[in-house]
């Protein structure tokens, strides 16, 4: 019997791991009376090194407006630049200088005046530190006067308004190491409390130079979603955000609120031959023919797609950056499966007896891959395997880790999640890079495609700047798009979705960027209870 | 009708574990491409006579899924427990007829992989393997072995002092001849056994390792991945997700168990008064 014994204890401690991971460990009121509000937040959105812009707070990989911090612009619902800070700013011909001025009484919560000095701070400060965004155009910021700041460029970077809407300025006389656990700013709201790994508590800055916040207090729970289902429950949050698989759930005294987003899903398409370096594979056999890509993108059923993994809860994406000012519309492909047949066909990709093409020997035949644990995007790869199976390509699906991921991506499509403020993701995903003449994360390169974003960079006004960036897309001849070489599909947009107590009403949201924390509450000092 | 005996009892239950264990190995196997398929027309329904254990929100096939993890786990619970039970052996028996030196070392081994937490020493080595099927089995296989060896370390030596080794000892016989033709034929039985009983533990830890996400990749079917993907779908009423593949993860180590403890009494009628 000690055997069995044995086993009883293991089998307890299996069971106590599993009511361990599921348990939500918190107690909070709502309060419509004292104007406070809660929100549950992935617990990836808790900033791992403090609310310091340097570090990525709000300039991360998630972009959103810092809070505690006020930027120089902001973006407004149709994602183009307003002042804030700012009173005014220009750019130098030649696109090397910027020239802010700033208002002169704004004042940090510590009581000290905000000053020139401290936004070329900042940003030197963010160029030097900051690992998670790019400050590598940045020569040097300064501080000219009181009110005046410039930034040097190394080279031209037409889309610095886009930059300076995300990162906050920081004191110079009250920053340290330790500044991201005891952030001060002159921003909307200032932190008062942090218990890491559970909340972070907000309360209004009585001395803001805007708008008084209408919402006095803002508490943030970092939990997982179906902790954040349960909460919302239980009354504990007012605004729980949750999933598409979660959606068809009805709560009392709750409604499903939904946004839309850019945060889109796509998978890249290796466009070389393959070739092998240092161990990793770049280029994929099957995926290096247009007319197979091409096939690819018309074989897509997108809107069956959003049906089938998203509940309906999505929107079409045909690029990395739909329904921005930059976005060119040619991208646009409709669902085709004749056509893509007919595309394979003519590129020599005949049916084989089981059914999969083949070419020259080779089978059309790759694996999809995504990370492991995204129920979303396995989701998404089992049904662009199902669809693309009667195009005739073989796809298989395999969870993987992002320690592997980035490399393996280089020979195999991998699904991924992208979507930003900013122009600079096409740029990412489709510019080469200096040292291999290829993109960065799958082997593409075009020339033209390149010279347009460069002259995208150079150009003197953003205005300008959208229409070369449209250009990138599809210039007529060449480009990402269908007619191009489509390195990448587009699948869909996951609509972002929150449960939302009856009575508070959320203000107007901007069209949110990859990431399902912080954007929700951009405009929490906006919101209302009724 | 007339009343069985232990002994035929024994039998029985032991052909009865060995028959659903084998045919659930099997069947996995034979279904383990029909498990892997999603289709979003029969998402998320509840236990029905097409689909007995429902299906997740991929649409696949509860039952299918489930019997192919099991028999994953069945493989790679038989392999681990195999590899555990060889080292034990060869360990157990070197630190018992290979001198002081040797046995001091070997014991000191023992000691040391059991005094890390299970868990913890099955999850760094699959880890360290490069996690999936290769790293689980190497987990599994590398930490089971110790009380075993132990085991068969100390009969060894107790039977080394017996008298009728050493009379054997004495008329002549040659060392290789006394092991092969005296010591095996009372250490089988103890193996056996042991072995046996290594399974349930295997399995065990093999679907703690997948459910703590530290052992197969997500798409493919194993205990450990329908659990804990399972969790995320309990709030939303889906009990059938969690309780089936439970429900058959505890039925088939409870078997494993019954069969090992049937194959004792069979093997080794002694125990049995113990």
């Amino acid at each position: 019997m000690r055997n069995m014994k044995k086993l009883i204890s293991v089998l307890g401690a299996f069971v106590m791991t599993m009511t361990l991971l599921t348990v939500p460990a918190v107690s909070a009121s709502a309060g419509a009376e004292d104007a406070s509000v809660v929100v549950t937040m992935p617990t990836t959105s808790e900033p791992a090194s403090g609310f310091d812009p340097a570090f990525g707070w709000g300039a991360g990989e998630h972009v959103h407006e810092p809070l505690i911090q006020s930027t120089l612009v902001r973006t407004n619902k149709e994602l183009e630049i307003e002042n804030d800070l700012a009173t005014e700013y220009s750019c130098s011909e030649d696109g090397l200088t910027w020239t802010v001025k700033i208002r002169d009484d704004v004042k940090f919560t510590d009581g000290e005046a905000l000053t020139a000095a401290d936004v070329a701070f900042t940003y030197n400060n963010c160029r030097e530190l900051s690992t998670v965004n790019d400050f590598t155009m940045l020569k040097e910021a300064v501080a000219v006067d009181d009110t005046t700041v410039e930034f040097h460029m190394n080279e031209p970077y037409s889309i610095w308004p886009y930059t300076m809407a995300i990162v906050g300025i920081v004191p110079e006389h009250a920053y340290s190491e330790s500044y991201g656990q005891n952030p001060i700013g002159s921003g909307r709201y200032i932190m008062k409390q942090w218990d890491k790994g559970q909340q972070v508590i907000f309360e209004a800055n009585p001395d803001y130079y805007g708008e008084a916040p209408k919402i006095k207090k803002l508490t943030i729970l970092f939990m997982e979603e179906d902790a954040a289902l349960a909460a919302a429950m239980a009354g504990q949050a007012d605004v729980a955000h949750t999933a598409a698989s979660y959606s068809d759930q009805e709560i009392d005294g709750y409604s499903l609120f939904r946004v839309e987003t850019v945060d889109n899903r796509g998978f890249n398409l290796p466009a070389s031959m393959p070739e092998e370096k240092d161990g990793i594979t770049y280029g994929n056999a099957l995926t290096a023919d247009v007319n197979v890509r091409r096939a690819i993108n018309f074989a897509i059923d997108r809107d069956e797609m959003i049906q089938n993994v998203l509940n309906g809860y999505g929107t079409k994406a045909y690029s990395v950056c739909d329904k921005m000012p930059w976005y060119n519309e040619e991208a646009v492909t409709e669902y085709d499966l004749d056509a893509a047949k007919a595309l394979m066909d003519e590129a020599g990709w005949k049916e084989g007896e089981d059914g999969i093409r083949e070419k020259d020997g080779v089978k059309a035949e790759m694996t999809l891959m995504f990370s492991n644990g995204d129920s979303v995007r396995q989701a998404l790869a089992e049904d662009t395997a199902n669809q693309l199976k009667e195009l005739g390509i073989s796809v298989k699906t395999e969870g993987v880790g992002w320690d592997t991921a980035y490399d393996r991506a280089q020979g195999e499509p991998l699904i991924w999640g992208w979507g930003a403020h900013t122009p600079m993701e096409l740029y990412n995903i489709y510019h080469t890079i200096k040292d291999s003449g290829s993109a960065e994360y799958s082997p593409y390169a075009n020339e033209t495609v390149d010279k347009y974003m460069d002259e995208a960079l150079k150009s003197s006004s953003l205005e300008e700047s959208y229409e070369l960036w449209k250009k990138a897309q599809w210039d007529g001849t060449t480009g990402i798009t269908q007619e191009g070489d489509i390195p990448w599909i587009w699948l869909c947009n996951v609509d972002h979705l929150y449960f939302v107590r009856d009575g508070l009403k959320i203000a107007d949201q901007k069209l949110h960027p990859h990431g399902h924390g912080w954007s929700i509450v951009n405009n929490i000092d906006e919101w209302e209870w009724e | 009708m007339r009343e069985l005996n232990q002994r035929q009892k024994a039998r029985l239950l032991f052909s009865f574990a060995v028959l659903f264990l084998a045919g659930i190995a099997v069947a996995g196997r034979l279904c383990s491409e029909a498990s892997l398929v999603t289709d979003f027309s029969r998402k998320n329904l509840a236990p029905c006579l097409a689909y007995p254990f429902g299906t997740d929100w991929l649409g696949r096939d509860m039952f299918l899924r489930t019997l192919t993890g099991l028999s994953t786990s069945i493989l790679i619970g038989v392999c681990a427990a195999g590899v555990s039970a060889v080292t034990a052996l060869v360990l157990g028996l070197a630190a018992a007829t290979l001198g002081k030196k040797t046995d001091s070392v070997i014991s000191f081994v023992i000691d040391m992989v059991m005094g890390i937490p299970h868990i913890l020493l099955v999850l760094l080595i699959s880890y360290a393997c490069g996690k999936g099927m290769k790293g689980v089995i190497a987990g599994v296989a590398l930490s089971h072995w110790c009380s075993l060896a132990r085991l068969i370390r100390s009969e060894v030596l107790q039977l080394k002092q017996s008298e009728y080794i050493l009379i054997a000892g004495k008329l002549g016989h040659s060392k290789f001849e006394i092991a092969k033709k005296h010591m095996l034929p009372h250490l089988l039985p103890q193996f056996v056994v042991g072995l046996v009983l290594l399974f349930p533990h295997a399995i065990l830890h093999e679907s703690s390792v997948t459910f703590l996400g530290f052992g197969l990749s997500s798409e493919q079917p194993a205990i450990g991945i329908i659990l804990s993907e399972s969790m995320k779908y309990l709030i939303t009423g889906k009990w059938w997700l969690a309780l089936f593949p439970g429900i058959m993860l505890v039925l088939t180590v409870v078997l494993f168990d019954l069969g090992g403890t049937a194959l004792r009494k069979i093997l080794d009628p002694n125990s049995v008064h113990k």
